[in-house]
């Protein structure tokens, strides 16, 4: 069997064995599906590893149906569609897979009364995301991007919840329209290049140079990314979805489904616009300060929430910026930052996510007020939890460390600040909650106490050592060496942009003052040395406070006009950027 | 390509986000997701359109003719299949909301915040 023929089998084989679960479930034993499934994805993961090990030596391409570009007989038009694994994006997508088979150890007994259909929307769902990473076409890109959205959309009103229901809405209504300006988008730069295979694209664009058809369609295209990202302003329907999705769903949308929007962007930067001013332009000033802005918010919301869910959305929210910024440095480096960053957060993200899974069904809450000493029995998530909230927060260790260390690298004084603050809030904000619940240390609640909440709890009687499991797994998996990883992702940072590039030599790790898990620590005293405000300069202090995280929570409406409208504000900054 | 087709994507998308933002009730807010949706078949096609072209069907006359361009027309068609499914999951959610809320008024969705006014 050559190479190639692996590609199209990654993704057929979850969509296939979707299809056969869906036909056979009502004649399956209930136990049958959850383990196809478990093997189905870490089958996909086997598959990819190969896909990387392969791709080291020179892109693996796959043209379906034969339609290679010499097909056609004529320079210049490619009408096949291709699959191509570089080993970024065939490393992405064995993390995604890995990623879906810890979910669904995690969701061992949660969904056994209906016929394995959460099992058959998370494998269309793996699929959309391997094509994903995968595809080299941007229009396939785009279908990849909608069989991702609408398997998320069913997948989140699962439960069938008053607040899953509306936070379903509100992700399905923004995700269309963001699905609206991609095609549009992609119906302009196919105007411009007459073409819609990434490579064809790109030495077309590189001809013509700067052509307001072509930037028009890169935002557009941006714009949807961007919203499946959740960057400032595109962000806004991130926290209702991932809070009220049942959370081996919140697991893949935090860990791995927001961060390939952002590969998606990054691939299309490197491959198709790196010869347009005009577009890299955008990309190194508007995204970047996008970026920077997106983290602050992100940071601030994560540290003023109570719901454990919608803290870690926010917090998910606060690293996609941190992501975009190393993006939009456009440096080798940075990308390479930004590849394992993506995989390390999302590592750390899943893990969180299972951990107040766990809390959801052993105490029946995720609310870390009404958890406050609720912890004990519960060890080893107990411990877990503090962990990730470190990893969060900066502490030396394993991957997430070693892409900071690449991001700082080549970063601007002013980006390394913003992006400390960002990181020291989300691990402050999750140690916080992590030693209330387990601890039972607090202090007075400070802005947190206003932040929207629920009461709502998850199937209980589960296997609590098949929950416990797969976060230990993933968390002890972040702690991987750097120098363990550093040579595949040298190439793989070279590799997205030119397939035959060699690796980049990456910067060897230096021992540093590791300033974010201090202000980590810092603000974590902080919020546990909090007393009641007593003298009048103080409640002065706590009315200032209070008022302006109000104001940003009030920004945070939840309704769906409202975040129409951002996405609006957020084209109109696009375009003035373009004109100014 | 004339500039027609670009002004009434243009307008279509702009009435359509306009609806959305002011809309009062989830099946009117879908009605107008539609409208964007048609916004972009518009845009597409008028790319796609050549002057005094043929369907792009060769089966009764020869190949070399002038034809529009296939390409964005299965484009379009694959997006009204994908529309047509985002539809229908959006308007069985719009039932759900209903029996659970017993209201459709988008302004009274908001994960996570207990309303006021109607009771649990």
């Amino acid at each position: 069997m050559s190479p190639d023929a692996i590609l199209p089998v990654a993704v057929l084989l979850p969509l296939g064995v979707a299809a056969l679960l869906l036909g056979l479930a009502h004649w399956l034993p209930t136990q049958l599906p959850k383990l196809v499934a478990i093997v189905t994805a870490l089958a996909v993961c086997g598959l990819c590893i190969l896909l990387i090990r392969q791709s080291l030596d020179g892109p693996v391409i796959h043209w379906f149906g034969g339609w290679t570009p010499d097909a056609s007989h004529r320079p210049d038009v490619v009408l096949g569609i291709g699959f191509q694994a570089d080993p970024a994006s065939a490393a992405l997508a064995a993390f995604c897979a890995f990623l879906f088979g810890a979910a669904f150890v995690f969701a061992w007994g949660y969904f056994d009364a209906e016929h394995a259909h959460f099992h058959v929307l998370m494998l269309l769902f793996l699929a959309a995301m391997v094509g994903f990473c995968l595809t080299r076409d941007l229009f396939n890109l785009f279908v990849w991007f909608e069989l991702m959205s609408v398997a998320a959309f069913a997948l989140t009103a699962y439960p069938l919840g008053r607040s899953a229901l509306e936070g379903a809405f509100h992700f399905t209504v923004t995700h269309a329209l963001a699905s609206f300006l991609m095609l549009a988008g992609t119906g302009l730069l196919y105007a411009g290049t007459s073409t819609l295979d990434f490579a064809a694209m790109g030495l077309i664009v590189a001809r013509l140079g700067s052509d307001p058809v072509l930037t028009g369609g890169f935002v557009l295209v941006a714009s949807a990314l961007l919203t499946k990202a959740a960057i400032l302003p595109f962000h806004l329907w991130l926290a209702d979805a991932h809070a009220v999705a049942p959370s081996p769903v919140s697991v893949i949308f935090s860990g791995a489904m927001v961060s390939l929007g952002l590969f998606g962007l990054a691939k299309l930067v490197a491959q198709v616009f790196p010869a347009d001013p005009h577009v890299m332009g955008l990309v190194h000033g508007l995204l970047l300060w996008l970026g920077l802005g997106t983290a602050l918010v992100g940071g601030l919301m994560a540290y003023a929430q109570r719901h454990l869910k919608r803290m870690l959305a926010f917090s998910t929210v606060a690293h996609l910026g941190i992501m975009l910024s190393a993006l939009a440095a456009g440096t080798g480096t940075g990308t390479a930052g930004f590849l394992l960053y993506a995989i390390g957060h999302g590592l750390v993200k899943g893990a969180l996510f299972m951990l107040t899974g766990i809390l959801l069904a052993q105490r029946r809450s995720a609310d870390e007020i009404v958890l406050y000493r609720q912890g004990p029995g519960l060890w080893a998530p107990g411990l877990a939890m503090i962990a990730g909230g470190l990893l969060l927060g900066g502490l030396p260790l394993g991957l997430m460390h070693g892409a900071t260390h690449l991001m700082h690298d080549s970063a601007a004084l002013p980006v390394t600040l913003v992006v400390t603050v960002a990181t020291a809030l989300t691990g402050a904000a999750v140690l916080r909650a992590a030693s209330r619940i387990f601890l039972g240390w607090s202090g007075a609640p400070g802005p947190e106490l206003l932040a929207p909440t629920e009461r709502e709890h998850e199937k209980p009687d589960r296997p609590i050592w098949l929950m416990a499991l797969p976060p230990l797994v993933l968390l002890t998996i972040t702690l991987t060496p750097f120098e363990a990883v550093a040579p595949v992702l040298g190439a793989a940072a070279a590799r997205l942009s030119q397939p035959d590039a060699m690796p980049l030599p990456l910067p060897p790790m230096r021992r540093e003052c590791p300033v974010a898990l201090l202000l980590t620590g810092l603000l974590f005293l902080f919020a546990h040395l909090r007393r009641r405000p007593l003298t009048s300069s103080a409640r002065a202090l706590v009315r200032v406070e209070r008022w302006s995280f109000g104001a940003l929570q009030a920004l945070h409406s939840g309704l769906i006009g409202d975040y129409v409208t951002w996405m609006i504000v957020g084209l109109a900054v696009f375009a003035a950027a373009r004109i100014g | 390509m004339s500039l027609l087709p670009w002004f009434v994507a243009a307008w279509l998308f702009a009435v359509g986000l306009y609806g959305i933002v002011t809309s009062r009730h989830c099946v009117h807010l879908i009605g107008c997701l539609t409208v964007c949706q048609s916004a972009t078949y518009v845009l597409l096609l008028g790319l796609g359109f050549v002057r005094g072209a043929g369907p792009p069907v060769f089966y009764d006359h020869p190949p070399g003719m002038p034809a529009v361009d296939p390409v964005v027309q299965a484009l379009v068609l694959t997006d009204i299949v994908v529309g047509a499914a985002v539809s229908a999951l959006l308007l069985a959610i719009a039932i759900q909301v209903q029996r659970r809320r017993c209201t459709l008024d988008p302004q009274a969705l908001r994960p996570l915040r207990p309303s006021k006014r109607t009771a649990e």
